[in-house]
């Protein structure tokens, strides 16, 4: 299994079509994992790009860590696995909290990134998303996988209730990621957004909720277009055809 | 410990040993103990696998049988439906026929 040491921390990494010239890095969003790309979306990019796919701290099979879930720290993390792969800048992309992550990596590290391509990346300074947190039970789960997760959650089964529900007790009750995430409130109206130079193509559910998130970007980003594909949040597992075909198009051109 | 030569062709029951021994490592033998493994068997549904543990299982294919078979890109092909509905039997298959 290709885990990697990347600061003395075990790193969960995958990478197709090794030998092309041009690199894609994918950051997958929080609670999830890099499988959100790995059978659909990376191929579809690999016919032109090395991809390369890592699990975030805590999540897949990446090591557990209790801090550091702040924009900074995870960019840091972010910059690390780049030195380790010895890949000096890639085209980036990010879904929901990857995305978020990527929109700081190419504000902190713009000669690391090439192209930026955000999914789905929700405003910081929304409530809903620190409700999940704040509201979250065994029976929240259950509840939320009943009427809102994704359809490839929607089938979990006594087991993976299980895995999933120790994963939402770690990161809720024992890392600092909801303090770090309270802190990142003002990310979308702080400066640095608005000095983000990449070309940048922003992938929204046109039934989302957080549509107006990527409106907001729009309006602050130089270089960037929105494009609105059909579905909502879960839009790269809704539609991971389209969301591949967009992306390889943004980063071939 | 005996390996595999890529070139050995395996039959039906060997693949379906390989195919229970891959999955007894990646969900854990406490788990495996409790089901019965058939090649009925469907993926998320029987076996409970999510989609990062049937990327550990694909890893498992793909290094003990190379480029001979393209697991992940036979997976890509399929829709939503047919994932979920995958069964083990559907994937001896496939690797018999692309031995």
């Amino acid at each position: 299994m290709p885990v990697i040491n990347v600061e003395k921390r075990a790193v969960h990494v995958q990478e197709l079509n090794k030998g092309a010239a041009e690199t894609v890095l994918l950051v997958h969003g929080m609670f999830s994992n890099l499988s959100v790309y790995y059978f659909n979306i990376a191929p579809i990019l690999a016919k032109h790009f090395h991809v390369v796919m890592y699990d975030l701290k805590s999540h897949g099979m990446s090591e557990k860590i209790a801090d550091g879930y702040d924009l900074n720290s995870m960019t840091d993390d972010l910059s690390a696995l780049l030195d380790q792969l010895e890949l000096s800048s890639v085209h980036l992309a990010g879904y929901s909290f990857g995305g978020l992550i990527s929109l700081k990596m190419a504000a902190r590290f713009p000669d690391k990134v090439k192209k930026l391509a955000v999914i789905e990346a929700p405003d910081p300074n929304d409530d809903k998303t620190r409700d999940i947190i704040d509201e979250y039970s065994r029976e929240f789960l259950e509840y939320y996988v009943q009427h809102f997760a994704d359809t490839t959650k929607s089938k979990m089964g006594k087991r993976q209730m299980e895995k999933n529900h120790r994963m939402y007790e770690y990161l809720f009750h024992e890392t600092s990621i909801k303090s770090d995430m309270i802190r990142e409130r003002d990310f979308f109206s702080a400066a640095e957004i608005g000095h983000i130079s990449q070309e940048t193509l922003l992938l929204y559910g046109a039934s989302s909720n957080c549509l107006e998130a990527g409106k907001t970007l729009k309006k602050k980003i130089k270089r960037v277009e929105l494009m609105e594909v059909d579905g909502d949040h879960n839009v790269p597992i809704q539609q991971p055809v389209s969301i591949g075909n967009l992306m390889e198009t943004f980063f071939k051109n | 410990m005996d390996t595999l030569d890529s070139t050995t062709k395996l039959n039906s029951s060997e693949i379906f040993d390989l195919m229970k021994q891959f999955i007894t490592e990646v969900i854990g033998e406490e788990f495996v103990e409790e089901m019965e493994i058939t090649m009925e068997s469907s993926f998320t549904k029987d076996l409970e696998m999510d989609s990062i543990e049937i990327v550990s299982f694909s890893e498992k294919i793909k290094t003990h049988f190379g480029e001979q078979i393209d697991f992940t890109g036979w997976l890509s092909n399929m829709d939503l439906d047919e994932l979920i509905n995958l069964n083990l039997g559907t994937i001896v298959n496939y690797i018999e026929e692309c031995q």
